[in-house]
Formats: structure tokens, C-alpha cells, sequence
């Protein structure tokens, strides 16, 4: 091969091996990759039934009871609902409305805890702030 | 191409000639995974969800064990000096001595996989995809390997410093294979992480072996 | 302004230069600490969902935003010394290793301080942390390789090749948040997004993270100081210096 030829190999080669990789990349960002599944995801068949998993969702407003270290509440994305049963200490964030990540394994349609992670915003504000956007939306 | 199929050979050559540097790397893969489930526990329940990261963190280690040697014979000999001073593509070179380092050790790994999976109560589909990610990444893990190996060429004890190196490196690879494996236990999607080692390996072999030669020759300046 | 920086930059003169100007950075970083403090402890008001807890975010963010910031640097004179064969750049490449390590490991130690009462957990394995993680192995890998070698040249340039390659790493930590669903929360500032919608807040958290940048200046004026010194320790001024008759 002379040396011409040598270099168009290598550029075409280049030229390949960057659209595959652009390629490649872009299918697996495409694809979700889930830290946890929404009540949604779950209800489709994307969290492994049987199997402990991470369920993230907003904790649904007036469904927390609590007896002792007992709590029950309900986790919603606002399309699909599950009940979550846990026991043990909650994180300072904890609330109704609060955004909530929960370990734990789905058996008969509940969701029994043995991990509750809060989740919060990106968004930082004094009280008052926020009252008046609430009441802005409102 | 000529010269990487000699240089292939060549080394593949000395390999079969030299058998303990093939098999060490390989029974050294055996015992380590044995030794979990005396570790951990016996059961078949436990051993089963955690069987590809065993698996594929000691594919790892394995493969950095064998790449302390990938570049020191021809070191110690001279030969890889003449490598860097020849009128031959260097970046060819380094990359029919990693297709050398692939064939020696992970495709022997990639054959012992599903006995290890057997002794670890991976199911069928488990080992399956334990295979296919092993087939897509352990190519990576020579190419990405051999920047470490060209580093410290010429450092005396490096087995240490080579695993500080690319062990990071080697992090994202061990990520999406152990979860894919883990995911496809349960009959979940797993298309995600496939692409990702297909991005990883395709990423590394257009790359690697120009740094590699970069770093060659500063080792050897 | 070419020969100035090549007169800044040859090792002397860099040594005597930055003993008059260390002054000039660490005294910023003090005074804007000390008024960072003030405001982000007593002026800023509490937050509406985090309540005072928040406030370890003036320490957090200015570090997590220097480990990134120093890598960036590290890697930028590494590849400057690569190819320009600048001392001084393999100089500023090898100080900054373990001040990124040091920034980074207080940004990972604040996170699970913060992360402990907020979200119930010191550490979670999602993509942010993890690859945070991986900075400070990046890091350590750095200075492990940069040590390895007897000749500092060929250990420039070794450790070098590796700073680059680590690179890939600066856009996923960054991005992580937003390929994929973290615990950890999304970006609260960036080009063209504040979401701290307090000025007393946003005020403290910019005074902190100037303050962090007048730190890693004073710092790596210092360490390089020391670097210089034992790399040119063969060489007459040094002896002048250490024997102490300079001027």
C-alpha cells in the first residue's frame, strides 16, 4: 500500500469509528437508565418484581399514619399510586408532598420499606418566597 | 496490516511457548471467584444476585495481574525499543500486542464464565448476558489496560501502581456489565447498558492505542 | 506579553514574583471567607424546605466546584507542558493534584453531612456521587504515577497522559444529574438557570466559592514555591536562597 492509500484507510476508518460511537452513545442515552422506577415504570413491568429495588415517587397528601416507628403512606408519580409500609427512623425532609426514594420489595401490591431516602429540589428560597409562589399558583 | 499479523503471531508465539504466563492469570480468575461463596455463603439465593460482579471484578483483576507483563519482556530484551524506533506504525504495533493480550486472556475468561456462573447459581439468561457483556468489554479492558501498562514500563514493582491507574478507568465498564447481567436476571431491559460497552469499546479501540504509543515513548525516552 | 509570561515563567523568577504577590491572594481569601460566612450563616434567610440545614451548601458547592475547576486546570497545564515543555506548567500540574484531592474530599465529607439529615443517608450510590468518587481516585491515581518516577521530567509527562485521559470525567460528573435520575438534586446554578431565588443566599454561596478560588490561588503558589526549590536544587539561586544571602 503506499502511502496515500495508507491514509485514506485511516480516515475512513476514523470517519467509521466516529459515527458508530455517535451512534452507539446516542441509542444509550436514549434508553433510560434508572437509579429508581416511578409507580409508572413499575405498573409497565420495569422494576424487578421479587427482588429489592428503589421506588421514587411524592409522597401522596393526607395518606401518612404513623404509629411509633410504624408509618404507612402512599407514593404517587400522579398516574399510578403504591402503598409503602416501613418501619425505623425518616429523614428530617420527610413530609406530605416531599419527594421520596424508598428501598425496599413489592409483596401483594405493597411495598414493604427498609430504606427511606428524601429527595429534594434544586431550588432554594426563603419560606415566605415560597408561600407566595404557592399562593401565586394557586 | 502485514506487520500486525506478525507481530500477533509473534507474540502468541512466545505465549504458547511460556505456558505459566497464560495460566496464571486464568486459575488465578478460579480460586478468587471460589472463594466468595466460602466467604459469603453457600446459598444458592445469596450467591446468585451477586454472581456477575464477582465475576466481572475479577475478570478485572485478573486482567490487570497479566498486564504487568504485557510490555516487560520486550522491555527487559530491548525489542520494544526497536518498536518505537521503527519505520512501523506504532499505534499498529500496541494494538496486535493488545489483540495478543485479548486472545491469551480474555477469551480464556470468557470460556470459563459460565462454569464460574454455574458455581454461583447464575441462571441460564444470567449467563447469557454475562457472556455477551464479557465479549464486549474485556476488549476494552486490554485496550484501556495497555495506556496503564505503557506508563510504567519502565518502574520496577508496578503491579500496585498499574491497579491505582486503571482501576478507576475501569470503573464504568464494571457499572453498566454487573448491572446488565443483574437486570437481565429479571427479565428487564437491558438495552441501555449494552450500548454503553459498545460506545466504551469502540471509544477505546479508535483511541487507546495512539496514547499507548504516546506513552511508550515518554516511558522510554 | 509572549516574553513576559516566558520571564514569569522561568522558575526564578516565578520564585521571587510569588513571594510579593501570595499576600495579594491570601488576604481576599481570608476577608471573603469571613464575610462569606457572616452572610451565609446570619444573613441569608432559612430555606423553605431544608430549614438551616442548607447552609452547609456555601462549604459544599464552592468545593465540589473546585475539584472540577482544579482537575480542569490540571489537565489544561498538563497538556501544556506536554507540548510546550513548560517547567512551570508540569509545576502547576503537579501541585494541584493533592489540593483538588483535598477539595474534593471536603466536598464528598460536606455532601454526606448534608446528605445525613436531609435525605437519610450519608452516602447513596447514584451517578453523581459515584463519579464524584471517581475524581478523587482520578486524583490519587495522579499523584501515585507522578511519584513513581525517579526523573520529575519523565514523571511529568507519564502522569500527564493520565490528567488528560481523566478528563472524561469532568462532563459526566457535571452532566450526571441530568442523564440520569439521581438522589442527588439537579444544577440550582448554571449559565442560564438560578434556582436560588433569595439574593442574600446566592450573595454568601458567590462569596464562598471566590473565597475557594483565592485559596487554591494562595495554595499553589506556595506548594510550587517548595516544587521549585527541589527541582532547581542544583542550580546557584537556590543555594543563594537557602543559604540566605538574597540580596
Amino acid at each position: 500500500m503506499t502511502k496515500r492509500q495508507n491514509r485514506m484507510v485511516l480516515v475512513a476508518l476514523l470517519v467509521a469509528g466516529v459515527s458508530l460511537a455517535g451512534y452507539f452513545g446516542l441509542r444509550a442515552f436514549n434508553e433510560n437508565l434508572l437509579y429508581f422506577f416511578s409507580p409508572t415504570d413499575v405498573v409497565a413491568g420495569k422494576a424487578p418484581i421479587g427482588k429489592s429495588f428503589r421506588l421514587g415517587g411524592m409522597v401522596v397528601k393526607d395518606s401518612v399514619w404513623r404509629n411509633n416507628l410504624k408509618v404507612n403512606f402512599q407514593v404517587t408519580d400522579y398516574v399510578n399510586t403504591f402503598g409503602v409500609k416501613y418501619e425505623g427512623i425518616l429523614p428530617d425532609l420527610f413530609k406530605e408532598g416531599q419527594g421520596v426514594i424508598i428501598t425496599g420489595s413489592l409483596i401483594d401490591k405493597t411495598f414493604i420499606a427498609t430504606q427511606v431516602l428524601a429527595k429534594h429540589d434544586e431550588n432554594y428560597m426563603p419560606p415566605e418566597v415560597a408561600d407566595a409562589l404557592k399562593r401565586a399558583n394557586e | 496490516m502485514n506487520i500486525y499479523t506478525q507481530t500477533l503471531k509473534r507474540d502468541l508465539r512466545i505465549a504458547i511457548r511460556n505456558r505459566t504466563s497464560i495460566l496464571n492469570p486464568l486459575s488465578f480468575f478460579v480460586i478468587s471467584v471460589s472463594l466468595f461463596p466460602l466467604a459469603i455463603s453457600p446459598e444458592a439465593s445469596i450467591l446468585s444476585q451477586i454472581a456477575a460482579g464477582i465475576i466481572w471484578v475479577i475478570s478485572m483483576l485478573a486482567v490487570l495481574l497479566s498486564l504487568n507483563v504485557l510490555f516487560h519482556h520486550d522491555f527487559e530484551n530491548g525489542v520494544l525499543e526497536q518498536m518505537v524506533i521503527s519505520h512501523h506504525s506504532l499505534p499498529l504495533l500496541i494494538l496486535a500486542k493488545v489483540s495478543a493480550h485479548w486472545i491469551l486472556t480474555g477469551i480464556p475468561i470468557i470460556i470459563l464464565s459460565p462454569l464460574l456462573g454455574l458455581f454461583l447459581f447464575l441462571d441460564s439468561e444470567g449467563i447469557q448476558i454475562l457472556i455477551l457483556t464479557l465479549l464486549l468489554s474485556t476488549p476494552s479492558l486490554s485496550l484501556i489496560g495497555a495506556i496503564g501498562a505503557s506508563l510504567i514500563v519502565g518502574i520496577k514493582n508496578s503491579g500496585m501502581l498499574l491497579s491505582l491507574l486503571i482501576l478507576p478507568l475501569y470503573i464504568p465498564i464494571l457499572i453498566f456489565a454487573s448491572s446488565a447481567v443483574s437486570q437481565a436476571q429479571f427479565g428487564l431491559e437491558i438495552s441501555a447498558q449494552l450500548y454503553f460497552l459498545a460506545t466504551i469499546l469502540v471509544v477505546s479501540l479508535m483511541t487507546t492505542p495512539f496514547i499507548s504509543s504516546l506513552a511508550l515513548k515518554i516511558s522510554l525516552e | 506579553m509572549w516574553k513576559w509570561i516566558q520571564a514569569f515563567a522561568s522558575p526564578q523568577n516565578f520564585y521571587q514574583i510569588s513571594e510579593k504577590i501570595i499576600p495579594w491572594f491570601l488576604s481576599p481569601f481570608i476577608i471573603l471567607t469571613l464575610l462569606g460566612l457572616y452572610w451565609g450563616l446570619m444573613v441569608a434567610p432559612i430555606d423553605y424546605q431544608q430549614g438551616e440545614s442548607y447552609r452547609i451548601m456555601f462549604i459544599h458547592v464552592p468545593a465540589a466546584w473546585m475539584s472540577m475547576l482544579v482537575y480542569l486546570i490540571m489537565a489544561i497545564a498538563s497538556g501544556i507542558g506536554l507540548i510546550w515543555q513548560i517547567k512551570l506548567a508540569n509545576v502547576v500540574a503537579k501541585v494541584s493534584a493533592p489540593i483538588g484531592a483535598a477539595f474534593t474530599f471536603l466536598a464528598l465529607i460536606t455532601g454526606a453531612v448534608w446528605g445525613k439529615p436531609m435525605w437519610g443517608a450519608w452516602w447513596v450510590w447514584d451517578a453523581r456521587l459515584t463519579s464524584e468518587l471517581i475524581l478523587l481516585f482520578l486524583y490519587l491515581a495522579y499523584m501515585a504515577l507522578n511519584n513513581a518516577f525517579d526523573n520529575p521530567k519523565t514523571a511529568a509527562k507519564a502522569s500527564s497522559v493520565l490528567a488528560i485521559i481523566g478528563l472524561v470525567n469532568l462532563p459526566i460528573i457535571h452532566y450526571s444529574v441530568q442523564w440520569w435520575n439521581t438522589l442527588h438534586q439537579g444544577v440550582s446554578l448554571g449559565i442560564n438557570k438560578v434556582a436560588i431565588q433569595d439574593s442574600d443566599m446566592l450573595f454568601a454561596l458567590l462569596l464562598m466559592a471566590t473565597a475557594f478560588k483565592f485559596l487554591y490561588a494562595t495554595l499553589i503558589l506556595l506548594r510550587a514555591r517548595d516544587e521549585i526549590l527541589f527541582r532547581e536544587q542544583n542550580t546557584r539561586w537556590v543555594k543563594a536562597v537557602i543559604m540566605g544571602d538574597e540580596k
